[in-house]
């Protein structure tokens, strides 16, 4: 049918554009026009929100356009929301994410959440500056499958280490993803992380591959061979 | 030490400055908040008090005899001397809490800051008077300064501006117009103690936005605050760290003199830059300063020193970023012990 593809391209391609209206427009048009909304967000929003993730891979796009197309993407997701079927066939992988205490740069945190809810995740999202039994708590109330660690700052890094410590205390399995400015694969690994993602492009990449069982070792922590390591992403004095 | 200086560090800068003979590269670790440690202060107790910022410096610097002493606590001083609120951890730099413009109607409220007595700036000015005083003949004081657009997403809170960039670029520029004014007052108040004032700008990184909006509203107002700096007959400094490539090239075009660069491979920095302005950096904090052993900092400052001291227009062996509060104090002695050894002039990597 013509006119579905080209509503579902259209919705792809607002998003890219960050074009807030045009998604609301053509999401209005998806009901109207009887289109599935469950496709109208797979096949549209979430396809353009794929693309976004390449441009920013690409280095073509940054953290401004990103937050831009997320916000017309969830724009759009409203206005389907309510047409969705009641019970969900969605099987969603469930996501702890947050900012370790002491630290309230939310940035990239926002980033990696906006990138692994496309993805599929079901993503539970604490907020910045939170304290490490928080995410022991949530991780295991909602027996969560991953839990993602962000800091910017040398100074709260060390946080990292003791949830996972405490996770394993608790007897929770979930894997655990860390990232951020200060933070470098070695880091990752030597703190006992599952995974370390760079940016919010490949913490998707890393995030399916820890689920997937794929053996660690294999994980992309890829420690370079020097006798130290430099980090991919920096940013560090607040 | 076993490489003993020959000059102090303010006859160093001068004659670099002058273009003389020096016994060896300036070697410059940032030790921001770290100077705390020096006496055994919280970072709280360090940057909310005139007093105790200015003497931590002063023993910190007699303890280490570093080249430059920097005053600083956070990026964001400025926005909080111009209602931005803040949030200050016991023992950790300042955060931004609550930032001042809510709304366009709070455009009306916002005024370039009165550096006498706005917010903690206060506190900063003692600190260099108390540091021009002790130590001010052996060494260049230089407090930091967040330079226009830092300023502006502390004032805005980062993520609604960036956003901004595009939806509303008008209140974007008018943010940028005031906060610059600000810098250039609070430039003004440091030179007249005598400091030498230097700029970080982390916000426009080239992990966070594109060059070509570094282009329309970073660039021209960096210009304006450097041309502002040499009208005082100083160098301009501009620090940015996390991923500078994208951006190294409009760093270079606003006038500054000294680039502080941490993620970007010095050799190629140099590739890019070198002809237009001096290199500074770029051990890495986290895995060198904070987690690394003296024997894998010596191999960063070589490494360095390697890519980086034949730059055409100088080079400074520092570090990419803030040296963390928790640095281990045998590794920052590793960094000063191995940069006066591999920095002495003529470069000689082998000794």
């Amino acid at each position: 049918m013509q006119m579905k593809s080209d509503i579902l391209d259209t919705l792809a391609r607002a998003v890219i554009d960050m074009d807030i209206a045009l998604v609301q427009k053509t999401a209005t048009e998806v009901i109207h026009h009887k289109v599935d909304p469950y496709e109208a967000i797979m096949d549209g929003l979430a396809k353009g929100m794929d693309t976004v993730n390449e441009l920013f891979e690409n280095e073509e796009y940054f953290v401004p356009e990103i937050l831009l197309c997320a916000d017309a993407m969830y724009a759009g997701i409203e206005i389907l929301k309510p047409y969705l079927p009641k019970e969900s066939t969605w099987n969603k992988r469930k996501a702890v994410i947050g900012v370790v205490k002491g630290d309230t740069h939310d940035i990239g945190k926002n980033l990696v959440k906006i990138m692994l809810d496309n993805a599929g995740f079901e993503m539970c999202d604490l907020g910045r500056n939170v304290p490490y039994s928080k995410f022991i708590d949530m991780a295991g109330e909602l027996k969560a499958d991953l839990v993602c660690l962000s800091t910017l700052m040398t100074t709260t890094m060390d946080g990292m280490q003791v949830i996972i410590e405490d996770l394993k205390k608790a007897g929770i399995n979930s894997r655990v993803m860390v990232g951020g400015g200060p933070i470098s694969p070695g880091f990752a690994k030597n703190i006992g992380a599952d995974g370390y993602a760079k940016n919010a492009a490949e913490a998707v990449k890393v995030a399916k591959g820890l689920l997937n069982n794929t053996p660690l070792d294999l994980l992309p922590f890829s420690i370079p061979k020097l006798v130290y390591i430099k980090r991919e992403k920096g940013g560090c004095i607040q | 030490m076993s490489y003993a200086d020959e000059m102090t560090p303010k006859e160093r800068m001068q004659a670099i400055i002058q273009g003389k003979e020096v016994d060896r590269l300036i070697v410059s670790p940032l030790i921001l908040n770290f100077a705390s440690r020096s006496l055994n202060l919280t970072v709280r107790e360090f940057c909310t008090n005139g007093k105790n910022m200015g003497n931590a410096n002063i023993a910190c610097f007699k303890k280490y005899r570093h080249d430059i002493v920097y005053i600083f606590s956070t990026t964001s001083t400025l926005a909080e001397a111009m209602g931005t609120r803040m949030y200050f951890p016991e023992d950790d730099a300042p955060q931004v809490e609550t930032p001042f413009i809510q709304t366009r109607e709070d455009l009306k409220n916002l005024q370039p800051v009165t550096p006498e007595k706005d917010g903690r700036i206060p506190v900063y000015i003692e600190a260099v008077k108390r540091c021009m005083e002790a130590i001010g003949d052996d060494v260049f004081i230089v407090p930091v300064i967040g330079a226009p657009f830092t300023t502006s997403a502390a004032l805005r809170g980062t993520e609604v501006f960036i956003k901004e960039l595009y939806t509303d670029p008008e209140l974007v520029h008018t943010l940028m117009k005031i906060a610059t004014q600000s810098v250039k007052n609070l430039i003004d108040a440091y030179v007249k103690e005598g400091g030498v004032p230097a700029t970080v700008e982390p916000v426009a990184t080239g992990s966070m936005i594109s060059e070509k909006h570094f282009r329309e509203f970073v660039l021209p107002y960096l210009k304006e605050v450097y041309a502002h700096i040499h009208s005082h007959n100083l160098p301009g400094v501009l620090h940015i760290c996390g991923k500078t490539k994208r951006v190294i090239q409009c760093m270079a075009e606003s006038g500054a003199d000294i680039l502080s660069i941490d993620n970007i491979n010095l050799q190629e920095a140099r590739e890019l830059v070198g002809e237009k302005v001096c290199l500074m950096g770029n051990i890495s904090p986290a895995d060198g300063m904070l987690k690394g052993d003296p024997e894998i900092i010596t191999t960063m400052i070589r490494d360095c020193i390697a890519k980086a001291s034949n730059n055409p227009k100088g080079y400074i062996v520092a570090t990419g970023c803030e040296v963390p509060i928790k640095t281990p104090h045998e590794n920052l002695v590793a960094f000063l012990e191995a940069g006066r050894r591999f920095a002495q002039l003529p470069i000689n990597l082998s000794c």
